[in-house]
């Protein structure tokens, strides 16, 4: 196998590719067949409960975009980092803590994130980091807080992570398109989009107040 | 010449050792044996630290992994065996415990922590104690128990060895990432279920 | 090759997922089998969780299982019960009815089996709404189409003779194209004898057929260790032609197991086409199991010292003795 050169370089991208979609698809196939029958509730109640919001869903992909067009180090250290923060959150949410304006920072997380995709901007990795980071930890707090009594712990939270763990690869697989000319555009049209219902999320969660 | 002594003890084995093997196995479907892979199998706090260390292994190198494929399912017969003879510690235990697991081999893998040997021994022999005693809990002593015990941790063994196997060749950053990953993923698990115990109590599958 | 391995364990995964499926994922389990003219065996299994049991109690309307159980053990996650029972009316099963007391108050299965001797077993799954079966022994409904596939595959998972035969093959061959030519050879040839039996071309009693697949292993034992030490003979230099002749055994061992499943004539070959590719299927993960795991030692640099490398070769031996004496005593016993 041709393992140097440019050839090498799109070679492993579409390895990186097909095995973060082959990934995402197949996990929740064999995560989900492991589980014993009557306690699949558990697993499937934590699995779509990241899906279940739709600004949760364009925040988490506009993290996934926003990382394949940072390049390296982000597009790894990103998914790495991302479910850790949000799992604190959740943590946070889960004790009683109390973290205020997790709505409207949610809302704003979508506008924001979806803005730095728009315009395709680089900030210097700490500052992308503490960003995601921050958002991260709202979005965790908020599903933390909502969890709900009667479920099966260990099995609500692994198809929680999982889903958000998905839902961030297919935002990377995404992205990936960012290699070439064409993809780029269409990212940042994506981010256009993200930030447009970020921005209504926003005005949605600020008429209410 | 040297044949015919294998044969003969062959042989001889075989009408000394009990016939537990094909008894139960038809009769009831799948024996003890087959109940120990089962449960390994299905229970997603066993089968998921036992393969996030395998790929923690497989990153840290050959060395590390043949010293944690020995540790590990080593340390789950001890820890089966103590749960045998009886000393089960509590629920709310066990369930700090799978969560502390969860979140001490996940964060490794993710950190890809670089560490004396003895350091990860150390977590694959507290790792195998503790699943092992709370596999094994409640379980009455007897070949039905200790079968399904062995068979648990043929499948340790088995899943730790696979897992290295996928990260010992390092060639690739997408299968370091996607190792990476993996250990938040259940790291993060970890502490959402650390919470989730502070809230509702330990009253968690363990 | 790495990502081969990624493809078998997600393989694996799903297969065991399919299996398990096919198991109904931790339900509880009753078989009823007659093991002679009055003889009956009970088995009752029910999962655990740690030290809690849910609170089931099959009940027979016949009392059977009133009594106190001949024995009782506990494995990791399961309770078992068996009732050897002596019958002392002439069709003491006809007729009755099976019901599981409190299962209306959990969410947990229970699959039943009735296995008459000589016919074809009953399969029924008892669930919360419905914890009542009446056994009627005229009349059997055929097993579902598409269930023949996964039946296949957990007929050769669980039955360790065959896979212990493949091992023992497994740990003659090394190279890799042998290896191909000799697996092809072992499927092709079961497959040959297994439709032939299915069709009826073929008849070997049982007890006859269960002592020759156990002298196989038997023989394929010494083959391993032999060929671990380096020495030579006709399975090292053609293991191809031990396959395929052991294969055509093994394939009449799998038609028994087929036949036991209750087909519908009608359906006979698509079943058998199902329940093949399903034995192959599962064939080909173990044998994949086996080949990732020895890479894995590979990879890991493990210099397994001698007499380990030759224990699987022992086990299997013991084993296959074990079972030929046995089985050979039921033979003796029958004629």
């Amino acid at each position: 196998m041709n393992t140097t050169g440019r050839d090498a370089s799109v070679s492993r991208r579409r390895g990186f590719a097909v095995g973060a979609g082959v990934t995402a698809v197949a996990t929740p196939l064999v995560a989900g067949a492991h589980i014993v029958k009557g306690e699949a509730i558990g697993f499937v109640t934590g699995f779509l409960h990241p899906l279940s919001g739709l600004d949760h869903v364009v925040a988490m992909l506009a993290v996934g975009l926003w990382g394949a067009q940072l390049g390296r180090p982000a597009i790894w250290l990103l998914p790495v980092t991302f479910p850790l923060v949000m799992a604190f959150g959740g943590f946070l949410g889960l004790i009683g803590a109390s973290l205020p304006g997790s709505e409207i920072a949610i809302a704003l997380s979508g506008l924001c994130l979806g803005a730095a995709v728009l315009a395709a901007l680089r900030p210097p990795l700490p500052v992308a980091a503490a960003m995601v980071g921050l958002f991260g930890l709202f979005h965790g707090y908020a599903h933390g807080a909502e969890l709900p009594p009667g479920q099966n712990a260990l099995l609500y939270s692994l198809g929680f992570v999982l889903a958000t763990g998905l839902l961030h690869a297919t935002g990377i697989t995404l992205g990936l398109v960012h290699r070439w000319p064409w993809g780029r555009v269409v990212v940042r049209t994506a981010g256009g989009t993200i930030a447009a219902a970020g921005g209504w999320f926003l005005w949605e969660a600020l008429a209410s107040r | 010449m040297r044949s015919a002594w294998t044969a003969a003890s062959i042989v001889a084995l075989a009408a000394v050792v009990p016939g537990v093997a094909s008894a139960h196995l038809m009769v009831s479907g799948m024996g003890p044996l087959y109940d120990g892979i089962d449960h390994f199998g299905l229970t997603p706090q066993d089968l998921l630290p036992v393969a996030a260390l395998g790929l923690l292994a497989g990153l840290r190198g050959p060395p590390t992994a043949r010293l944690l494929l020995g540790v590990l399912p080593a340390g789950w017969l001890i820890g089966g065996a103590v749960a045998l003879a009886g000393a089960v510690p509590a629920a709310p235990v066990l369930a700090w415990a799978t969560a502390g697991l969860f979140m001490l081999v996940g964060g490794l893998l993710a950190a890809d922590l670089r560490a004396p040997r003895a350091a990860f021994g150390l977590v694959a022999a507290a790792l195998g104690l503790l699943r092992g005693v709370a596999d094994l809990a409640g379980a009455a002593p007897g070949t039905g128990a200790a079968l399904s015990l062995l068979g648990m941790a043929a499948s340790v063994f088995v899943v730790f060895a696979l897992a290295a196997s996928v990260t010992l060749p390092l060639t690739r950053l997408w299968t370091i990432v996607a190792a990476r990953v993996a250990g938040s993923w259940l790291a993060a698990a970890g502490l959402l279920l650390a919470g989730w115990i502070l809230r509702y109590g330990a009253r968690v599958a363990s | 090759m790495r990502r081969l391995t990624l493809v078998l364990v997600m393989l694996w995964g799903l297969l065991a997922a399919c299996a398990t499926a096919a198991h109904e994922l931790r339900p509880a389990y009753l078989e009823i089998s007659q093991t002679g003219a009055d003889a009956y065996q009970v088995t009752w299994k029910q999962p655990t969780m740690g030290d809690v049991a849910i609170h089931l109690t099959p009940h027979l309307s016949n009392g059977w299982l009133e009594r106190a159980p001949s024995d009782q053990y506990a494995s990791a996650g399961y309770l078992v019960r068996l009732w050897t029972i002596q019958a002392r009316e002439a069709a003491p099963l006809d007729g009755r009815t099976v019901e599981i007391e409190g299962l209306a108050d959990t969410i947990t299965d229970v699959l039943v089996r009735v296995r008459p001797r000589g016919g074809a077993p009953i399969d029924t799954i008892l669930r919360p709404e419905s914890p009542r079966f009446r056994i009627d022994l005229g009349h059997r409904p055929p097993t579902a189409l598409p269930a023949f596939l996964l039946l296949g595959v957990r007929h050769i998972l669980t039955g360790p003779d065959h896979l212990l035969f493949v091992l023992g093959l497994l740990l003659i061959v090394r190279e890799r194209w042998t290896l191909l030519k000799t697996v092809s050879a072992f499927t092709l040839a079961h497959s040959l004898t297994l439709a032939a039996a299915t069709l009826g071309r073929i008849q070997l009693s049982a007890p006859l057929l269960n002592t020759l697949i156990a002298l196989s292993i038997l023989f394929i034992a010494p083959e391993a260790i032999r060929a671990r030490r380096g020495g030579q003979s006709l399975t090292t230099r053609h293991p191809w032609v031990v396959a395929f002749v052991f294969g055509l055994l093994h394939g009449l061992g799998f038609a028994n197991g087929l036949s036991t499943l209750g087909l519908d004539r009608g359906a006979i070959v698509a079943a058998l086409l199902l329940f093949n590719l399903g034995v192959e299927i599962g064939q080909l993960a173990f044998i994949a199991l086996v080949l990732a795991l020895r890479r894995s030692f590979r990879l890991m640099a493990i210099a397994w010292p001698l007499p380990l490398q030759l224990s699987p070769g022992y086990a299997i031996g013991v084993l296959g003795a074990m079972w030929t004496l046995q089985y050979g005593a039921l033979l003796v016993g029958a004629a």
